[in-house]
């Protein structure tokens, strides 16, 4: 289960490096870039998943002392989380991007906005 | 104070500013200024904790729990100084960018806190994925702070460089995610200690994991060629953020690979080696052909942070001297572009040579010449002291390639910023003048004494660990300095004081120098001191000269004094710079003054790794001595000799690298030629001497080296003096004619014995007096008549009688004929000669005699001779102040001509320690040798007998000549095209160029022109790579990326 998750997680990172390196419109960049940082989340929780074992959440169910043995590991999924409200954040910025540099210079072509040189 | 009330200042300040209402941007301003100090207290207090007790780093831990349940930072020397950098470069970066920041509001400010706040936490934490949330952190602020450029491009650059930080982003969290599974810990230290015990079985997936992270980091590098993006933000990006971009962003991301490499172990270092000096090289290359100013500095930052990655990648050898080195060139690096970028917000243009516009504004200039000192590693900036350990440290370590690709990488960098400083002295200025509000003067000012002040620092440090000089307590440094703060003085006053210094700590200091080096401390010091004579023609203030005249003559004297490599490299560079400001201020001086510093940067580089590699040769100790060199054996000595050998003899202007000279010297104020001509000439004498002394003859592959010096002196007078007999301008005459001369003493040198080093001596003290004598006078002559082609002028010897006495006495002199002190060295030259055994050089030497007399007749002929020019009827003598040093001058080469005794006999028994054989007999006023004996009293004597008579018999003849008048004579109705063409002074060794001139056609000017073609053109092929396409930057980025990952699993 993990393996497939892992493996979907690096296509995806892959299908999004793909999309942001071949589109030419500066938003179907934007949501290739969403597609990799999902693929990057995926990875990540994989990486923590260990088979057989129950969410980290200490409960009724999950006491602190055998928590060790039956939780999962925590910490990919706390770094999970970070990393999604970052790719929000750059994402909401790369869209005031394009949306700025569409008035200005009327264009969402990457290729047209090459003004700087050498 | 507890550190973390950085990022609770930053916070806090940054969400307080989010509630104040649109109005209040006044006082949301005031606060970020308020918070960005507070944030530097902080870091200073730490760092004055930390330098003062010397106390270890320690940890702070958060969340009340220990590594690795939270996330620690930590707290030390390094962390303090780097923090302190980060916040000092904001809080003036926000007082540089104000108006902008109050146009933009609140939300502005906010980001730039939290860009400097994620900044130092980058430098803090020790927690790997705390460090990605500070950089992604930066990424969105810097994407921000973009904005605030009025620059319509700045929205294109800030999109590519986010384009770029996507594929960063992902590449470090794969790598962290994966770091983390391998180790079973977030912390960086954790992680280096797991990695070094890694079980085997998962060693291979931790390399990559540990792959991705570092690539990452090293991206925030903007390593060359995969940095397009970042250039374009440094061009586009306003001026005082691209100073945070440049100097705070890159502390801080060097911090964390340094981090990282703590992590990955000495495998990764050579991969940071790599990286770092193929960006050195390629960054400093594509800022040759760049115009836009912004664009220059985003290459020069790119190329240091590559230089200092290289230092990082090999603090294997380093050692304790790690921070110190790495340390000083990052520090001067940092405020050295930070003040570059705040100083370009006050140029309107945004080519090169726009920068013109601070001419008039002597501070401003002073700021930036000190900037591309601090950039180019030159005394007394800590980049210079960093260098000299570098250097020393890849030697002893045997890695002198890499030390060679550093070495051209600087010479290419130093090579376009004194280009760019020369556009900056010399080219027009605009109409309008700059404004200088102080809010954008004042981080200039900090960037730049910050600067002095580390050069302090460093050299306190160098001096306590490494029992170097602090080269600021210097005490001729010193006074040379003081000139810039006395430069408002009267250009008379500080002449006055100028002379008085140097007269002063000549006879401080005299008793102290052995025969030899007195005669140097003489023409340096009392030779400078009648040369400044000159200068008092010199009306108003002179802005700029004395503290340039000064630091030549402070870095001689030191030369002279220093007993170790370092303060005789020092000095070295010293001189350098200082007479390349004089050179710089002749009026047509700009590309003759660029290549002069080029050519010395690098024979001072060449002097550089020859001292390395003569340390390496000997047992450890802190300082090298000069005398040491005397230790060196195969295989190392040769080297270092032929290394120190080619660095000298680019200052004297040796064939081949002797390109610079003519122009530089001729091209220089009046004043300023006989300086660098009479007497900085000898500075490379004085370093052969030296080398000489010391190593004596050494050989290499079997080739005697001293033998091939031999044939270079040789070649050097014959082709000097045949390119001086072609000249038209009467400067470029004497500048060539220095080249033959310096010819000459070179062929001394070499003949290693006993008479050569006397005749090599002689050449010094005469080639001081007659060329110092010579350019004042036909300088003088020059003033007056405005111009320096000979055929313009003609009959002068009335009008300007003292110039004419003085141009006689000095031909007389160089051409070595009887009775004057040039026959003197004549004499003692065909005896050193005789005695040695290699004949066909001393035939091409003895062809050069002739040669020499050809072109000095031509300027008296030419000159002095001849019809008058109807336009120069009025003229007067030449000013007193530049007539009397030459007077002083003629009654020198008088005495030295009658008693030459005076000053050689000690000499001649101080040489005798070294060649005992061949010593002269001085008695009474004859001097006698193996071949013959001579008297110069009586030869004056002689000599005047016949003269007068020869003259009185003259006059008798001619009492009943006619004199034809001017103008009784027509050349035809009409105008020659090229009116000179008919002058008889024009082309006036005509026939001699048809036969000869073969010798003189301009291979080497053309061999040197082609190198910088081709490194142009390179440069040239190689921007096409930056389309300009956002998409493009990320390919390049990702190829960068599988390139160093093949070239790290072929390792």
């Amino acid at each position: 289960m993990a393996y497939i998750a892992m493996a979907t997680g690096f296509l995806l990172v892959l299908i999004g490096f793909y999309g942001a390196l071949t589109q030419r419109n500066l938003l179907r960049m934007i949501v290739a870039f969403t597609i990799a940082d999902s693929g990057v989340n995926i990875v990540i929780v994989a990486i923590g998943y260990m088979r057989g074992r129950t969410a980290p959440i200490l409960d009724a169910t999950v006491s602190a002392a055998e928590a060790v043995q039956r939780i999962i590991d925590p910490v990919p999924q706390a770094l999970v989380l970070t990393a999604i409200v970052i790719g929000v954040g750059i994402t909401a910025l790369m869209l005031a991007y394009a949306y700025r540099l569409y008035e200005r210079k009327h264009t969402l072509d990457i290729a047209k906005l090459t003004d700087l040189q050498g | 104070m507890n550190a973390l009330t950085i990022f609770a200042i930053g916070l806090g300040t940054a969400f307080l500013l989010g509630l104040l209402g649109e109005r209040q941007k006044s006082l949301g301003y005031m606060l970020t200024l308020a918070a960005l100090t507070f944030m530097s207290a902080v870091s200073a207090s730490w760092l004055v904790v930390f330098a003062a007790t010397g106390a270890d780093s320690f940890d702070i831990f958060t969340a009340g729990t220990a590594p690795p349940f939270a996330i620690n930072l930590r707290m030390g020397l390094i962390e303090a100084a780097l923090t302190l950098l980060i916040n000092l470069t904001g809080l003036f970066a926000a007082m540089h960018m104000g108006d902008a920041l109050l146009r933009l509001g609140q939300r502005a400010m906010a980001v730039l806190i939290i860009a400097i706040m994620a900044l130092c936490g980058i430098v803090l934490t020790r927690d790997i994925f705390n460090l990605f949330v500070f950089f992604e952190l930066i990424v969105i602020a810097t994407a921000g702070l973009v904005l605030l450029s009025d620059d319509d491009s700045a929205l294109a650059a800030g999109f590519k460089y986010l384009i770029v930080s996507q594929f960063i982003s992902a590449l470090l969290l794969v790598g962290i995610i994966f770091a983390y599974h391998a180790t079973g810990t977030l912390n960086i230290d954790g992680m280096a200690e797991a990695a070094a015990a890694i079980d085997p079985s998962v060693s291979g997936a931790f390399a990559i994991a540990f792959f991705l992270m570092f690539i990452a980091v090293v991206a925030e590098l903007k390593p060359f060629p995969a940095n397009g993006w970042a250039l374009d933000m440094y061009e586009a990006a306003h001026p005082g953020f691209s100073a945070v971009f440049s100097a705070a962003s890159g502390t801080a991301a060097l911090y964390a690979v340094d981090k990282l490499l703590q992590i990955g172990g000495t495998d990764w270092l050579p991969v940071a080696t790599g990286i770092g000096i193929v960006t050195f090289v390629g960054a400093n290359l594509l800022a040759l052909p760049q115009t836009n100013d912004r664009r220059l500095l985003g290459y020069s930052s790119i190329a240091q942070t590559g230089l200092i990655l290289t230092v990082l990648g090999q603090q294997d050898i380093f050692g304790d001297d790690y921070f110190f080195i790495a340390g000083g060139l990052l520090f001067a690096h940092a405020l050295a572009k930070a003040g570059l970028y705040w100083l370009s917000a006050l140029v309107a243009g945004r080519t090169l040579p726009d920068w013109a516009a601070l001419q008039s504004r002597p501070l401003l200039v002073f700021a930036f010449i000190s900037c591309v000192a601090m950039l180019s590693g030159l005394p007394p900036f800590p980049s210079f002291y960093a260098k000299w350990e570098l250097a020393h440290l890849l030697v002893a370590e045997g890695r002198s390639g890499l030390l060679a690709l550093i070495l051209f990488g600087a010479l290419v960098e130093a090579g376009y910023l004194f280009r760019w400083f020369g556009y900056l002295i010399k080219r027009a200025t605009p109409a309008e003048s700059i404004a200088c509000p102080a809010h954008q003067l004042l981080p200039i000012a900090a960037a730049v004494l910050g600067g002095w002040a580390l050069g302090f620092v460093w050299g306190e440090l160098s001096s306590s660990y490494f029992g170097r000089t602090n080269l600021l307590l210097t005490l001729p440094l010193f006074f040379a300095l003081t000139f810039l703060l006395l430069d408002w003085l009267p250009a008379w006053v500080k002449n006055t004081l100028a002379i008085g210094g140097m007269v002063a700590f000549f006879s401080l200091t005299y008793a102290e120098y052995d025969p030899l080096r007195l005669i140097f401390a003489v023409i340096f010091l009392i030779g400078g001191a009648v040369t400044l004579l000159a200068s008092y023609h010199a009306h108003g203030r002179r802005i700029g000269f004395y503290p340039a005249a000064m630091l030549m003559y402070a870095g001689m004297i030191m030369l002279i004094r220093a007993s170790d490599s370092f303060g005789f490299f020092a000095a070295w560079e010293l001189l350098t710079v200082g007479s390349y400001f004089l050179i710089l201020r002749g009026k047509h001086s700009e590309p003759h003054a660029l290549s002069y510093i080029v050519f010395s940067l690098g024979g001072a580089f060449l002097i550089l790794a020859g001292f390395a590699l003569a340390a390496s040769a000997v047992p450890p100790a802190p300082t090298f001595e000069i005398a040491q060199l005397a230790d060196l054996v195969q295989p190392v000595a040769p080297w270092v000799f032929l290394l120190l050998a080619l660095g000298f003899m680019t200052k004297t202007a040796a064939i081949g690298v002797h390109i610079w000279l003519p122009g530089a010297h001729a091209e220089a104020e009046t004043d300023v030629s006989p300086m660098v001509s009479g007497i900085l000439l000898k500075a490379g004498l004085y370093g052969l001497f030296v080398l000489l002394m010391n190593m004596g003859k050494q050989s290499l592959y079997g080739v005697e080296l001293t033998y091939v010096m031999l044939w270079i002196g040789a070649i050097t007078a014959l082709l000097g003096n045949l390119m001086a007999i072609f000249q038209e301008d009467a400067k470029r005459l004497l500048a060539y004619s220095s080249i033959g001369q310096m010819g000459y003493a070179l062929f001394g040198l070499a003949l290693m014995n006993h008479l050569g080093w006397l005749m090599a001596l002689m050449f010094v003290i005469n080639h001081y007096i007659y060329k110092s004598m010579l350019f004042l006078s036909v300088g003088g002559v020059a003033k007056r008549t405005g111009t320096r082609e000979m055929f313009k002028m003609g009959g002068l010897i009335t009008l300007m009688p003292l110039s004419f006495i003085a141009t006689l006495i000095g031909i007389i002199a160089v051409s070595g004929v009887p009775p004057l002190s040039g026959f003197g060295g004549r004499w003692i030259f065909y005896n050193a000669i005789l005695t040695a055994d290699a004949r066909l050089p001393m035939v091409l030497i003895f062809l050069s005699g002739p040669i020499a007399f050809l072109y000095l007749f031509r300027l008296i002929h030419t000159i002095f001779l001849g019809q008058l020019k109807d336009e120069h009827r009025r003229l007067k003598e030449a000013p007193f102040w530049i007539i009397l040093p030459q007077m002083i001058y003629v009654a020198l080469l008088m005495v030295v001509a009658v008693v030459p005794g005076m000053v050689l006999r000690h000499v001649d028994a101080y040489i005798s320690q070294f060649f005992p054989d061949g010593a002269l007999n001085w008695e009474g006023s004859t001097i006698t040798s193996q071949f013959g004996y001579w008297n110069p009293v009586a030869i004056m004597i002689i000599v005047g007998v016949i003269f007068m008579l020869l003259f009185g018999w003259l006059l008798f003849v001619n009492r009943r000549a006619q004199k034809v008048k001017q103008f009784n004579f027509v050349f035809s109705a009409e105008r020659p095209f090229r009116p000179e063409t008919t002058h008889f002074a024009w082309n006036f060794f005509a026939p001699y160029r048809k036969a000869m001139g073969f010798l003189v056609q301009p291979f080497v000017t053309r061999f040197w022109a082609a190198v910088t073609d081709l490194l142009h053109t390179a440069a040239d092929i190689t921007r096409r790579l930056y389309n300009g396409n956002g998409q493009t930057y990320a390919f390049h980025f990702l190829l960068f990326v599988v390139a160093v990952f093949t070239f790290r699993m072929g390792m």
